[in-house]
């Protein structure tokens, strides 16, 4: 499948990057040819982004040298290193939301007739552009106005705009559904044949299989190896990314399952979710699938009290929480964790523990006194429960790795000392060892009689964890699948399935 | 778990230097202005800055100033900016207590503090509730109570001892400015102190303090964890509504006469006073004790510059380019941080 005859697009030899406190990337070696989609593995802070930063032009301090089609170049600048082709497509989006979508792709490059913007010009050009990956909008419509995984898609666009002949894909399917995830592959499969090199980096394991010709697993800020995809499985690239092997526990232990705590009856919201009804036992592990825009996460927000219903009720055991805010139901033990860790789940800019206790503050008052120090000793037991690093209390959020932010999320809803938690994709873009400490606690704290509602676009996280799987469709529950029933294939087909049941 | 981990200690370094700035920093700052009064009065550039005339004047222009800005830091504190409706909030509530002097002392008080909070609920419910730009919103608001005293008050100034005929209400409303206890300690300091202790509590020891640092720090986060956002915000405007009222007071009391004019230049010069305290316009930082600091370096600068001449215009442009300069610093720093919400 490689083309190895269309020679190397991108060597970089020995490279460096230096922090004053740390080596990000250390002599590391790193090829790729045209025509071949390379992925890029490793934990977070392994050193992945930083020598693709390097690449962008971010740092003008680096070491080693970078040779683009054979020509040594010194990439000091994000206009230098765009110049020689250079295409970067980031996890978190960089498009204007207000304004149109043609506006985002041509940024810079808008065509002009004398003074004015050409804009039928801008316009055909757009279509073009959105036609390279397969999507049929209007340019004109703002940002806002089209979904996250459009929105993804015009991200790609607008960098397949420029021309690159070397593209560079952070996680761009973190906030993808299944469907979605194979039409972008697709994309990328064409622009390979085109003669074009892909770097991709991904935590997903099966999409790098799926997806590309070459990988190279990074650690510690040095390169571990680079495989042809044929000749390498994916328990070797655990291997050589976590520097030991991972037993895939899929024996799960059977848990007890007792009293319903969570009731929800004709659940509404008009235009999101309709006639939703559910029961969370004790013990028990709920899985929610779904496609994006499925009306998931908003049937979440209604249940713990962030939005209003329209028609409906919920019981936490036994007793009604309507009209109830957010804070009273989080008081009786319900928490929900946030799909959006850095807009919704932490304040990045305050400490770990003020993010720890953030939820529990009322909780912590004794009379008008807010007393902290009374929820330190749980903060850092829970810090050492999830193996949270640094665990420093004082450390600011914001500073600590993509895994610790997901395990510190996953600790604030913690030290509600929940009865129910509703999980919103609890491991999305984390590595391999933050991912198996979150499954592991979820599964300790169902043991120890918790409800949890896990709603995930992770299917191996749905198949290992839960006991039922929901299919949601729509706003409606189409399906609810047993446990045996549940494989990654089965899920997917359910999701995909208009029969309401 | 995870092995080795490696962590950029860059930003933590950063943080824990400028907390340290902006805590006792200022205070620094604070004092070597006196040092440089002190060196200036003795190369004879100027005159009476040491004197105990002149340090219970800075006194006094700090007790006003910092009375204005311990409220409006909770705005700031909450990620809201400031409240440019403070000067029109002190000319209203001001003229207000002087019109109803007629009814008596206590009467005018409660009518200030009521129009006060009336102010201060309005701007609290329509950016708390309906998120109205509070820079943008407070503006309007200050035109509408500048509107209102000119369309009931036509222009006018109105004098205490001309509106009642009591001397007793007009002596007690001349003395909130002038009363001094032991002859030195003014009561608007003593006002100024007790909210400075009160307002650094509720900021750093309280329920509320704790989820406006929240809210002030990541809003959406704040409601996501249960906090009502609205609430804390509206709760913030209405703190520095009610602070401002009492500056009313004091000011109108000082200047012995209710007008439209009283309190210009409050908001510009206590949202100077509370970024140079450290509290940074991005929300969720710094301490009412770093205000104080902030104020007394205003008050002192300001006393510094009159005493060597410098023209009130000149004054402005001087303050205006410090505000520039610190809330540069300011994001400068926060983006090498890689924080781009300064």
């Amino acid at each position: 499948m490689s083309s190895e005859n269309l020679g190397l697009a991108l060597k970089m030899v020995g490279v460096g990057k230096r922090y004053p406190a740390t080596i990000a990337v250390d002599n590391v070696d790193f090829e790729v040819y045209a025509g071949e989609v390379h992925a890029l593995v490793g934990e977070n802070g392994a050193g992945k982004t930083t020598l693709m930063k390097m690449l962008a032009g971010s740092f003008n301090d680096y070491t080693g040298a970078i040779f683009i089609n054979d020509k040594m170049v010194k990439l000091t600048s994000p206009s230098i290193a765009k110049s020689y082709g250079i295409g970067m497509i980031y996890q978190e989006l960089s498009l204007a939301q207000p304004i149109s979508i043609a506006e985002n792709l041509l940024v810079g490059r808008l065509p002009r007739k004398g003074l004015f913007i050409d804009r039928d010009k801008m316009v055909s050009e757009s279509k073009r552009l959105l036609k390279t990956v397969g999507l049929d909008l209007d340019p004109l419509l703002p940002i806002e106005d089209i979904s996250q995984h459009e929105a993804q898609l015009v991200e790609i666009a607008k960098v397949l705009g420029t021309n690159p002949c070397i593209l560079v894909m952070d996680e761009p399917t973190s906030a993808l559904s299944q469907e979605e995830v194979e039409r972008l592959f697709k994309i990328i499969a064409k622009l390979r044949n085109r003669g074009m090199a892909i770097v991709y980096i991904s935590h997903h394991l099966p999409e790098v299989f799926k997806v590309a010709d070459r990988v190279t697993v990074m650690r510690d800020a040095k390169k571990v190896a680079t495989r042809n995809i044929g000749e390498v499985t994916r328990e070797e690239i655990v291997h050589m990314m976590v520097g030991r092997s991972i037993k895939e526990l899929f024996t799960k232990e059977k848990r007890e399952v007792g009293q319903p705590r969570l009731e929800v009856k004709g659940l509404s919201r008009y235009g999101f979710f309709h006639d939703i009804d559910l029961q969370l036992h004790a013990g028990e592990i709920l899985g929610i699938c779904g496609l994006s825009g499925a009306g998931r996460s908003e049937l979440a927000q209604v249940i713990c009290g962030i939005e209003k219903a329209d028609a409906g009720t919920v019981l936490l055991d036994g007793e009604p929480l309507d009209g109830l805010p957010m804070a009273k139901r989080v008081l009786r033990g319900l928490g929900y964790l946030s799909e959006d860790r850095k807009r919704e789940g932490l304040a990045l800019r305050l400490a770990m523990d003020d993010n720890i206790l953030s939820a529990v503050i009322p909780k912590l008052k004794q009379g008008v006194v807010y007393n902290k120090r009374s929820g330190k000793p749980k903060a850092m037991q829970l810090i050492e429960e999830l193996s949270i690093y640094p665990p420093d209390l004082d450390r600011t959020a914001g500073n600590l790795s993509g895994g610790n932010q997901q395990k510190l999320l996953l600790a604030k809803w913690m030290a509600i000392n929940p009865k129910v938690l509703i999980l919103d994709e609890p491991s999305r873009g984390v590595d391999v060892g933050a991912k198996m400490t979150i499954h592991e606690t979820i599964e300790r704290l169902a043991h120890e009689g918790n409800a949890i509602l896990i709603i995930s676009s992770d299917l191996p996280e749905l198949v290992r964890l839960a006991d039922r799987v929901i299919i949601m469709r729509k706003g409606h529950f189409t399906k609810i699948m047993d446990q045996s029933e549940c494989s990654e294939e089965s899920l997917l087909l359910a999701a995909n399935t208009e029969v309401r049941v | 778990m995870n092995g080795i981990q490696k962590v950029d200690t860059r930003a933590l370094q950063t943080n824990r230097f400028s907390k340290l700035l902006s805590s006792i920093g200022i205070y620094a700052i604070a004092a070597l202005f006196i040092v440089l009064g002190v060196v200036l009065q003795s190369m004879g550039i100027i005159n009476n800055f040491l004197t105990t005339q002149n340090m219970m004047n800075i006194v006094d222009a700090v007790a006003l100033l910092g009375i204005v800005a311990v409220g409006m830091a909770f705005i700031t504190y909450s990620g809201h900016y400031a409240d440019l409706s403070a000067p029109t909030t002190i000319a209203l509530t001001g003229i207000v207590s002087v019109e109803l002097l007629r009814f008596g002392f206590i009467p005018a008080i409660m009518g200030a503090v009521v129009v006060g909070l009336i102010i201060g609920i309005i701007n609290g419910i329509v950016i708390g509730k309906f998120k109205a730009n509070p820079i943008i919103w407070t503006l309007a608001m200050s035109y509408v109570s500048m509107g209102v005293i000119r369309f009931v008050w036509v222009n006018k100034q109105i004098y205490p001892d001309v509106i009642t005929d009591d001397p007793f209400p007009v002596m007690l409303f001349d003395n909130i400015y002038r009363f001094r206890f032991f002859n030195a300690i003014s009561l608007p300091l003593i006002i100024m102190l007790v909210l400075v202790v009160v307002g650094q509590f509720i900021l750093k020891r309280t329920a509320f303090g704790a989820q406006l640092k929240l809210t002030g720090s990541a809003k959406r986060t704040a409601k996501f964890s249960g906090i009502n956002v609205e609430l804390m915000i509206a709760l913030a405007f209405i703190i520095s509504a009610f602070t401002t009222t009492i500056a009313g007071l004091a000011i109108t009391s000082l200047s012995r006469v209710g007008a439209y004019y009283n309190g210009a230049g409050y908001d510009f010069r206590a949202v100077t006073a509370i970024v140079i305290g450290g509290m940074t316009l991005a929300g969720g930082r710094g301490s009412i004790i770093g205000v104080l600091g902030g104020t007394l370096v205003i008050g002192l600068m300001n006393n510094i510059m009159t005493l060597l001449g410098v023209g009130t215009f000149s004054q402005d442009i001087i303050r205006g380019a410090i505000f520039i300069l610190v809330v540069g610093i300011n994001a400068k720093t926060l983006r090498s941080m890689g924080r781009d919400d300064a």
